[in-house]
Protein backbone atom coordinates (compact mmCIF):
# COMPACT_ATOMS: atom_id res chain seq x y z
CA UNK A 1 0.00 0.00 0.00
CA UNK A 2 2.87 1.89 0.48
CA UNK A 3 4.60 1.48 -2.52
CA UNK A 4 1.13 2.38 -4.68
CA UNK A 5 1.30 5.80 -2.39
CA UNK A 6 4.59 6.52 -3.59
CA UNK A 7 3.40 5.90 -7.48
CA UNK A 8 0.45 8.07 -6.61
CA UNK A 9 3.19 10.45 -5.70
CA UNK A 10 5.28 10.61 -8.83
CA UNK A 11 2.63 11.02 -10.91
CA UNK A 12 0.90 13.73 -9.27
CA UNK A 13 4.45 15.60 -9.51
CA UNK A 14 4.55 14.48 -13.01
CA UNK A 15 1.11 16.53 -13.56
CA UNK A 16 2.78 19.93 -12.11
CA UNK A 17 5.56 18.90 -13.97
CA UNK A 18 4.06 18.62 -17.50
CA UNK A 19 2.28 22.06 -16.44
CA UNK A 20 5.99 23.58 -15.60
CA UNK A 21 7.32 21.88 -19.05
CA UNK A 22 3.82 23.77 -20.62
CA UNK A 23 5.02 27.55 -19.15
CA UNK A 24 9.13 26.26 -19.94
CA UNK A 25 7.84 25.50 -23.64
CA UNK A 26 6.88 29.57 -23.95
CA UNK A 27 10.54 30.67 -23.27
CA UNK A 28 11.08 29.31 -26.72
CA UNK A 29 13.81 26.74 -25.53
CA UNK A 30 15.02 24.50 -28.86
CA UNK A 31 16.79 22.12 -26.25
CA UNK A 32 14.63 18.75 -24.60
CA UNK A 33 16.88 18.30 -21.72
CA UNK A 34 14.88 16.90 -18.82
CA UNK A 35 15.71 16.75 -15.25
CA UNK A 36 14.30 14.88 -12.21
CA UNK A 37 14.72 15.81 -9.25
CA UNK A 38 14.41 13.16 -6.67
CA UNK A 39 12.85 14.61 -3.11
CA UNK A 40 13.45 12.81 0.35
CA UNK A 41 10.53 11.40 1.90
CA UNK A 42 8.58 10.37 4.82
CA UNK A 43 5.94 8.20 5.90
CA UNK A 44 3.74 7.76 9.31
CA UNK A 45 1.50 5.19 9.70
CA UNK A 46 -0.46 4.54 12.55
CA UNK A 47 -0.62 0.64 12.77
CA UNK A 48 -2.19 -0.31 16.67
CA UNK A 49 -3.93 1.96 18.87
CA UNK A 50 -2.92 2.45 22.48
CA UNK A 51 -5.53 -0.20 24.28
CA UNK A 52 -6.07 -0.35 27.79
CA UNK A 53 -8.93 -2.50 26.90
CA UNK A 54 -11.62 -2.82 29.61
CA UNK A 55 -11.31 -2.19 32.98
CA UNK A 56 -13.55 -3.17 36.18
CA UNK A 57 -12.70 -0.40 38.87
CA UNK A 58 -12.04 -1.00 42.59
CA UNK A 59 -13.07 0.79 45.67
CA UNK A 60 -9.94 2.19 45.81
CA UNK A 61 -7.67 3.98 43.34
CA UNK A 62 -4.89 2.39 41.28
CA UNK A 63 -3.03 2.50 37.61
CA UNK A 64 -3.47 0.28 35.00
CA UNK A 65 0.40 0.58 32.86
CA UNK A 66 0.62 -0.64 29.08
CA UNK A 67 4.47 -0.79 28.28
CA UNK A 68 5.83 0.23 25.12
CA UNK A 69 6.03 -3.05 24.24
CA UNK A 70 2.35 -3.99 24.76
CA UNK A 71 2.41 -5.71 28.55
CA UNK A 72 -0.84 -4.78 30.14
CA UNK A 73 0.04 -4.77 34.09
CA UNK A 74 -3.34 -4.23 36.21
CA UNK A 75 -3.38 -2.43 39.80
CA UNK A 76 -4.48 -4.18 42.62
CA UNK A 77 -8.02 -3.42 43.11
CA UNK A 78 -9.08 -3.94 39.76
CA UNK A 79 -9.87 -6.35 36.99
CA UNK A 80 -8.94 -6.23 33.45
CA UNK A 81 -10.26 -7.95 30.35
CA UNK A 82 -9.85 -7.84 27.00
CA UNK A 83 -6.35 -7.07 24.47
CA UNK A 84 -3.97 -4.42 25.73
CA UNK A 85 -1.89 -2.98 23.04
CA UNK A 86 0.96 -0.17 22.90
CA UNK A 87 0.33 2.24 20.04
CA UNK A 88 2.56 1.21 16.97
CA UNK A 89 3.88 3.71 14.45
CA UNK A 90 6.15 3.05 11.05
CA UNK A 91 8.39 5.77 10.32
CA UNK A 92 9.71 5.15 6.70
CA UNK A 93 12.55 7.80 4.64
CA UNK A 94 15.79 7.55 3.75
CA UNK A 95 17.92 4.87 5.22
CA UNK A 96 19.94 5.86 7.91
CA UNK A 97 17.95 8.95 8.62
CA UNK A 98 17.32 10.17 12.47
CA UNK A 99 13.91 10.85 12.93
CA UNK A 100 12.81 13.21 16.87
CA UNK A 101 9.51 11.69 17.80
CA UNK A 102 7.39 13.94 19.65
CA UNK A 103 4.33 14.07 22.39
CA UNK A 104 1.77 14.81 24.37
CA UNK A 105 3.35 13.42 27.56
CA UNK A 106 -0.52 13.26 29.13
CA UNK A 107 -4.17 12.92 28.06
CA UNK A 108 -7.21 13.43 29.67
CA UNK A 109 -10.01 11.02 29.05
CA UNK A 110 -13.95 11.76 28.82
CA UNK A 111 -16.35 9.22 29.88
CA UNK A 112 -19.68 8.84 27.65
CA UNK A 113 -21.56 8.56 31.20
CA UNK A 114 -19.35 10.91 33.03
CA UNK A 115 -15.95 11.14 34.92
CA UNK A 116 -12.68 11.98 33.45
CA UNK A 117 -9.46 10.21 33.75
CA UNK A 118 -5.91 11.24 33.11
CA UNK A 119 -3.33 8.65 31.58
CA UNK A 120 0.56 9.58 31.48
CA UNK A 121 2.51 8.16 28.20
CA UNK A 122 5.54 7.27 27.16
CA UNK A 123 7.44 6.45 24.35
CA UNK A 124 9.62 4.14 23.25
CA UNK A 125 12.42 6.15 22.33
CA UNK A 126 13.10 10.18 21.99
CA UNK A 127 14.89 8.99 18.26
CA UNK A 128 14.83 6.53 15.48
CA UNK A 129 17.76 5.62 13.19
CA UNK A 130 15.81 4.58 9.72
CA UNK A 131 17.22 1.49 8.41
CA UNK A 132 16.58 -0.14 4.98
CA UNK A 133 12.92 -0.88 5.81
CA UNK A 134 12.22 2.35 7.88
CA UNK A 135 11.58 2.34 11.58
CA UNK A 136 8.65 2.27 14.21
CA UNK A 137 8.54 4.12 17.64
CA UNK A 138 5.80 2.91 20.38
CA UNK A 139 3.45 4.41 22.68
CA UNK A 140 2.52 3.09 26.23
CA UNK A 141 1.15 4.48 29.44
CA UNK A 142 -0.07 4.28 32.28
CA UNK A 143 -3.79 4.84 33.55
CA UNK A 144 -5.09 6.88 36.62
CA UNK A 145 -8.22 4.93 37.05
CA UNK A 146 -9.89 6.00 40.44
CA UNK A 147 -12.32 4.72 43.30
CA UNK A 148 -15.54 3.48 41.87
CA UNK A 149 -14.17 5.07 39.06
CA UNK A 150 -18.06 5.95 36.96
CA UNK A 151 -18.35 3.31 34.75
CA UNK A 152 -18.55 4.18 30.38
CA UNK A 153 -16.55 4.53 27.37
CA UNK A 154 -14.01 6.94 28.17
CA UNK A 155 -12.25 8.28 25.08
CA UNK A 156 -9.62 11.01 24.58
CA UNK A 157 -6.69 11.92 21.76
CA UNK A 158 -3.29 12.65 22.22
CA UNK A 159 -0.34 14.41 19.75
CA UNK A 160 2.22 12.48 18.40
CA UNK A 161 4.87 13.66 15.51
CA UNK A 162 7.53 12.45 13.42
CA UNK A 163 10.01 15.19 14.17
CA UNK A 164 12.67 16.05 11.03
CA UNK A 165 15.90 17.85 12.27
CA UNK B 1 12.86 -0.21 0.07
CA UNK B 2 14.50 2.62 -2.22
CA UNK B 3 13.24 5.16 -0.02
CA UNK B 4 14.47 8.27 -1.57
CA UNK B 5 12.66 7.55 -5.02
CA UNK B 6 9.14 9.48 -3.92
CA UNK B 7 8.69 12.28 -5.88
CA UNK B 8 9.81 13.51 -9.00
CA UNK B 9 9.50 17.18 -9.90
CA UNK B 10 11.11 16.84 -13.99
CA UNK B 11 11.70 20.44 -14.99
CA UNK B 12 12.32 20.47 -18.56
CA UNK B 13 15.33 22.91 -19.64
CA UNK B 14 14.57 24.46 -16.60
CA UNK B 15 16.43 23.81 -13.59
CA UNK B 16 16.05 26.01 -11.01
CA UNK B 17 19.04 25.49 -9.07
CA UNK B 18 21.61 26.25 -12.33
CA UNK B 19 19.80 29.56 -13.18
CA UNK B 20 19.52 28.49 -16.88
CA UNK B 21 16.50 29.01 -18.46
CA UNK B 22 12.96 30.80 -16.62
CA UNK B 23 11.76 29.58 -13.69
CA UNK B 24 8.01 29.53 -14.04
CA UNK B 25 6.97 32.34 -11.52
CA UNK B 26 3.84 30.80 -10.81
CA UNK B 27 4.07 27.26 -8.91
CA UNK B 28 1.73 25.10 -10.79
CA UNK B 29 -0.15 23.32 -7.62
CA UNK B 30 -1.87 20.11 -8.20
CA UNK B 31 -5.90 20.74 -8.57
CA UNK B 32 -6.86 20.63 -4.95
CA UNK B 33 -10.27 18.83 -4.70
CA UNK B 34 -12.55 18.95 -2.35
CA UNK B 35 -14.47 15.75 -2.37
CA UNK B 36 -16.78 14.41 0.23
CA UNK B 37 -15.38 12.80 3.21
CA UNK B 38 -17.07 9.86 4.59
CA UNK B 39 -15.19 10.00 7.98
CA UNK B 40 -12.29 8.82 9.39
CA UNK B 41 -13.26 5.16 10.13
CA UNK B 42 -11.64 5.70 13.50
CA UNK B 43 -13.72 4.19 15.97
CA UNK B 44 -13.92 3.08 19.29
CA UNK B 45 -14.31 0.06 21.52
CA UNK B 46 -17.80 -0.06 22.60
CA UNK B 47 -19.09 -3.42 24.51
CA UNK B 48 -17.48 -4.90 27.27
CA UNK B 49 -14.98 -7.34 27.22
CA UNK B 50 -14.47 -6.69 23.29
CA UNK B 51 -11.55 -5.80 22.35
CA UNK B 52 -11.81 -3.50 19.46
CA UNK B 53 -10.71 -4.43 16.07
CA UNK B 54 -7.22 -2.12 15.22
CA UNK B 55 -7.89 1.11 14.08
CA UNK B 56 -6.46 1.40 10.44
CA UNK B 57 -5.68 4.65 10.09
CA UNK B 58 -7.28 7.39 8.18
CA UNK B 59 -4.49 10.19 8.14
CA UNK B 60 -1.64 8.08 7.38
CA UNK B 61 0.77 10.11 5.36
CA UNK B 62 3.76 10.99 3.38
CA UNK B 63 6.03 14.47 3.29
CA UNK B 64 8.62 15.21 0.62
CA UNK B 65 10.79 16.69 0.93
CA UNK B 66 12.05 16.65 4.87
CA UNK B 67 13.70 19.92 5.06
CA UNK B 68 13.72 23.24 2.89
CA UNK B 69 15.93 25.82 2.78
CA UNK B 70 15.19 29.15 1.16
CA UNK B 71 17.43 32.00 0.38
CA UNK B 72 14.67 34.36 1.64
CA UNK B 73 13.30 35.46 -2.01
CA UNK B 74 12.61 32.13 -3.75
CA UNK B 75 9.60 29.83 -2.96
CA UNK B 76 9.42 26.11 -3.46
CA UNK B 77 6.65 23.04 -2.99
CA UNK B 78 6.26 20.52 -0.26
CA UNK B 79 4.32 17.30 -1.52
CA UNK B 80 1.95 15.86 1.17
CA UNK B 81 0.12 12.33 0.40
CA UNK B 82 -2.51 10.53 2.23
CA UNK B 83 -1.15 7.05 1.78
CA UNK B 84 -4.10 5.82 4.36
CA UNK B 85 -6.71 3.87 3.42
CA UNK B 86 -9.39 6.34 3.82
CA UNK B 87 -10.31 10.15 2.72
CA UNK B 88 -8.55 12.31 5.21
CA UNK B 89 -8.38 16.09 5.54
CA UNK B 90 -5.38 17.79 6.64
CA UNK B 91 -4.20 20.74 8.24
CA UNK B 92 -0.91 22.25 7.48
CA UNK B 93 0.94 25.11 9.81
CA UNK B 94 4.08 26.48 11.19
CA UNK B 95 4.79 25.37 14.76
CA UNK B 96 8.40 26.69 16.85
CA UNK B 97 10.53 24.20 17.67
CA UNK B 98 13.63 24.93 20.00
CA UNK B 99 16.39 22.24 19.62
CA UNK B 100 17.81 20.77 23.34
CA UNK B 101 20.89 20.67 24.71
CA UNK B 102 19.63 16.70 24.29
CA UNK B 103 18.89 17.11 20.76
CA UNK B 104 15.38 17.15 21.18
CA UNK B 105 12.49 19.20 19.52
CA UNK B 106 10.74 21.28 21.95
CA UNK B 107 7.37 22.68 21.07
CA UNK B 108 7.31 26.34 21.91
CA UNK B 109 3.54 28.14 21.93
CA UNK B 110 2.87 30.89 19.62
CA UNK B 111 2.88 33.23 22.86
CA UNK B 112 6.26 32.22 24.19
CA UNK B 113 7.98 33.13 20.35
CA UNK B 114 10.88 35.38 20.90
CA UNK B 115 11.16 37.85 17.85
CA UNK B 116 13.39 36.21 15.78
CA UNK B 117 10.72 33.07 15.91
CA UNK B 118 8.05 35.34 15.25
CA UNK B 119 10.12 36.87 12.53
CA UNK B 120 10.36 33.58 10.74
CA UNK B 121 6.15 32.67 11.34
CA UNK B 122 5.42 36.29 9.61
CA UNK B 123 8.08 35.30 6.70
CA UNK B 124 6.54 32.12 5.82
CA UNK B 125 3.97 31.66 3.88
CA UNK B 126 2.23 28.55 2.37
CA UNK B 127 -0.79 27.54 0.52
CA UNK B 128 -3.52 25.59 1.01
CA UNK B 129 -3.82 25.31 5.14
CA UNK B 130 -5.92 22.53 5.02
CA UNK B 131 -6.97 19.96 2.37
CA UNK B 132 -9.13 16.70 1.77
CA UNK B 133 -7.35 14.01 -0.01
CA UNK B 134 -8.68 10.64 -1.04
CA UNK B 135 -6.43 7.21 -0.36
CA UNK B 136 -3.47 7.69 -2.91
CA UNK B 137 -3.84 11.72 -3.66
CA UNK B 138 -1.10 13.74 -3.38
CA UNK B 139 -0.85 17.63 -3.14
CA UNK B 140 2.03 19.85 -3.86
CA UNK B 141 2.22 22.83 -0.81
CA UNK B 142 3.72 26.32 -2.32
CA UNK B 143 5.70 27.99 0.48
CA UNK B 144 6.75 31.50 -0.50
CA UNK B 145 8.78 34.14 1.83
CA UNK B 146 8.36 37.33 1.77
CA UNK B 147 11.71 38.58 4.25
CA UNK B 148 10.41 42.61 5.08
CA UNK B 149 13.45 45.22 4.59
CA UNK B 150 15.83 45.74 7.34
CA UNK B 151 15.57 42.47 8.46
CA UNK B 152 18.66 41.50 10.52
CA UNK B 153 21.03 38.90 8.82
CA UNK B 154 20.42 35.22 10.99
CA UNK B 155 18.65 32.02 10.17
CA UNK B 156 14.76 32.08 10.63
CA UNK B 157 13.09 29.07 11.12
CA UNK B 158 9.68 27.53 11.85
CA UNK B 159 8.58 23.72 11.50
CA UNK B 160 5.78 23.00 8.90
CA UNK B 161 3.57 20.35 10.29
CA UNK B 162 1.36 18.08 8.59
CA UNK B 163 -1.25 16.33 10.30
CA UNK B 164 -4.50 14.60 9.53
CA UNK B 165 -7.73 16.72 11.25
CA UNK B 166 -9.89 14.42 13.85
CA UNK B 167 -12.80 13.43 12.52
CA UNK B 168 -15.94 14.33 14.57
CA UNK B 169 -17.53 11.19 14.24
CA UNK B 170 -14.52 9.61 15.73
CA UNK B 171 -15.20 11.72 19.13
CA UNK B 172 -17.40 9.38 21.08
CA UNK B 173 -19.93 6.54 20.20
CA UNK B 174 -22.44 8.46 22.83
CA UNK B 175 -25.03 5.87 21.62
CA UNK B 176 -23.88 2.93 22.96
CA UNK B 177 -24.03 3.98 27.03
CA UNK B 178 -22.54 1.29 28.81
CA UNK B 179 -24.94 -0.45 31.46
CA UNK B 180 -24.04 1.47 34.95
CA UNK B 181 -21.63 -0.74 37.05
CA UNK B 182 -19.96 -2.55 34.08
CA UNK B 183 -16.21 -1.52 33.87
CA UNK B 184 -14.70 1.32 31.92
CA UNK B 185 -13.74 0.92 27.94
CA UNK B 186 -10.87 3.42 27.06
CA UNK B 187 -10.25 4.64 23.61
CA UNK B 188 -7.46 6.87 22.60
CA UNK B 189 -7.03 8.72 19.51
CA UNK B 190 -3.76 9.37 18.46
CA UNK B 191 -3.49 12.96 16.16
CA UNK B 192 0.08 12.40 14.45
CA UNK B 193 1.48 14.30 12.00
CA UNK B 194 5.04 15.05 10.22
CA UNK B 195 7.17 18.30 10.90
CA UNK B 196 9.75 19.52 8.83
CA UNK B 197 11.90 22.38 9.15
CA UNK B 198 11.81 25.43 7.05
CA UNK B 199 14.85 27.47 7.35
CA UNK B 200 15.39 31.11 5.75
CA UNK B 201 18.65 32.66 5.41
CA UNK B 202 19.17 36.15 5.48
CA UNK B 203 22.68 37.56 4.44
CA UNK B 204 25.72 35.78 4.11
CA UNK B 205 26.13 32.92 7.00
CA UNK B 206 28.93 30.48 8.08
CA UNK B 207 29.02 27.81 10.81
CA UNK B 208 31.56 25.54 12.02
CA UNK B 209 31.00 22.18 14.02
CA UNK B 210 33.09 19.96 16.22
CA UNK B 211 33.13 17.11 17.54
CA UNK B 212 33.53 16.06 21.07
CA UNK B 213 34.09 13.00 23.74
CA UNK B 214 32.23 9.80 22.45
CA UNK B 215 31.05 7.19 24.70
CA UNK B 216 28.58 4.10 24.73
CA UNK B 217 25.76 5.01 27.36
CA UNK B 218 22.60 3.07 28.51
CA UNK B 219 19.05 4.42 28.15
CA UNK B 220 15.69 3.15 29.36
CA UNK B 221 15.04 1.89 26.30
CA UNK B 222 18.57 0.09 25.74
CA UNK B 223 22.38 0.93 24.41
CA UNK B 224 23.06 3.77 22.51
CA UNK B 225 26.14 5.61 20.94
CA UNK B 226 26.70 9.72 21.94
CA UNK B 227 28.98 11.98 21.09
CA UNK B 228 29.13 16.28 21.80
CA UNK B 229 28.60 17.76 19.07
CA UNK B 230 29.52 21.97 19.16
CA UNK B 231 28.35 24.68 16.66
CA UNK B 232 29.82 28.04 15.80
CA UNK B 233 28.72 30.86 13.85
CA UNK B 234 25.53 32.62 12.82
CA UNK B 235 23.64 29.50 11.23
CA UNK B 236 22.47 25.76 12.11
CA UNK B 237 25.09 22.82 11.07
CA UNK B 238 23.04 19.67 9.24
CA UNK B 239 24.86 17.20 7.54
CA UNK B 240 25.07 13.04 8.17
CA UNK B 241 27.14 10.95 10.79
CA UNK B 242 29.70 8.09 10.13
CA UNK B 243 31.40 6.22 12.26
CA UNK B 244 34.11 3.95 11.26
CA UNK B 245 37.03 2.07 12.86
CA UNK B 246 40.52 2.90 11.38
CA UNK B 247 40.85 -0.20 8.61
CA UNK B 248 37.59 -1.10 8.31
CA UNK B 249 36.25 0.30 5.35
CA UNK B 250 32.24 -0.60 5.75
CA UNK B 251 31.14 2.11 8.55
CA UNK B 252 30.42 0.99 12.20
CA UNK B 253 27.18 3.41 12.08
CA UNK B 254 25.87 5.77 9.65
CA UNK B 255 23.31 8.34 11.00
CA UNK B 256 21.73 11.03 8.40
CA UNK B 257 20.14 14.23 9.11
CA UNK B 258 21.62 15.28 12.19
CA UNK B 259 21.10 18.86 12.97
CA UNK B 260 22.80 21.65 15.60
CA UNK B 261 20.54 24.80 15.46
CA UNK B 262 21.45 28.33 16.12
CA UNK B 263 19.49 28.32 19.80
CA UNK B 264 22.01 25.81 21.14
CA UNK B 265 25.78 26.27 21.04
CA UNK B 266 26.49 22.21 21.69
CA UNK B 267 24.21 19.15 22.09
CA UNK B 268 24.29 15.63 22.65
CA UNK B 269 23.64 13.14 19.83
CA UNK B 270 22.08 9.80 20.96
CA UNK B 271 21.81 7.28 18.78
CA UNK B 272 20.11 4.27 19.86
CA UNK B 273 21.93 1.02 18.70
CA UNK B 274 21.66 -2.47 19.40
CA UNK B 275 23.57 -3.93 22.20
CA UNK B 276 26.08 -5.92 19.72
CA UNK B 277 26.99 -2.78 17.96
CA UNK B 278 27.19 -1.55 20.83
CA UNK B 279 29.99 -3.33 22.11
CA UNK B 280 31.98 -2.98 18.97
CA UNK B 281 31.73 0.50 18.60
CA UNK B 282 33.62 0.38 22.05
CA UNK B 283 37.59 1.23 21.12
CA UNK B 284 39.31 3.62 18.48
CA UNK B 285 36.72 5.05 16.27
CA UNK B 286 36.58 7.81 13.43
CA UNK B 287 33.77 10.04 13.75
CA UNK B 288 32.46 12.31 10.37
CA UNK B 289 29.94 14.48 10.29
CA UNK B 290 29.69 15.74 6.57
CA UNK B 291 27.46 17.94 4.70
CA UNK B 292 24.79 16.72 3.20
CA UNK B 293 24.67 14.92 -0.56
CA UNK B 294 22.48 17.23 -2.02
CA UNK B 295 24.64 19.39 -1.47
CA UNK B 296 28.62 18.14 -1.97
CA UNK B 297 29.04 16.05 1.26
CA UNK B 298 31.70 18.44 2.18
CA UNK B 299 33.41 17.41 5.71
CA UNK B 300 32.21 19.89 8.61
CA UNK B 301 34.66 17.81 10.89
CA UNK B 302 36.36 14.76 11.78
CA UNK B 303 37.51 13.66 14.61
CA UNK B 304 39.29 10.31 16.11
CA UNK B 305 38.02 9.09 19.62
CA UNK B 306 38.57 6.35 21.78
CA UNK B 307 35.16 5.00 22.83
CA UNK B 308 34.36 4.19 26.47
Amino acid sequence: MRKFGMKRAIVGAAIAALAMNASAAHAASATGTAKAKILRQITLTNTSDLQYATIISGATASTVAVSTGGTRTCGGSLTCTGTATAANFDVAGTDGAVVVVGGDSSVTLNGSLGGTMTSSLTYSSATITLGATGGSFQVGGTLNVGANQASGDYSGTFNVTANYQ
Amino acid sequence: MVSEISTMLAQAGCDHRDGVGPYPETIVGIVSMLRFVKGFGLFTAVALGVAAAPVHAAGDLLVAPTRVILDGSRGTEVVLNNIGSEPATYRISLEIKRMTAEGGLDEIAEDEANPAERAALDMIAFSPRRVTLPPNQPQVIRVGVRVPEGTPQGEYRAHMLFRAVPDAAAAAPAAAAKPAGEGVSIALTPIYGITIPVIVRVGDLGAEASIGEAWVGETPDGPAFNFDLARTGNRSVYGDIEVTRPGVAEPLLVARGIAVYPEVAKRNVSLRVPGELAAKLKGPVRIRYTEDREIGGGTIDEAERIVK
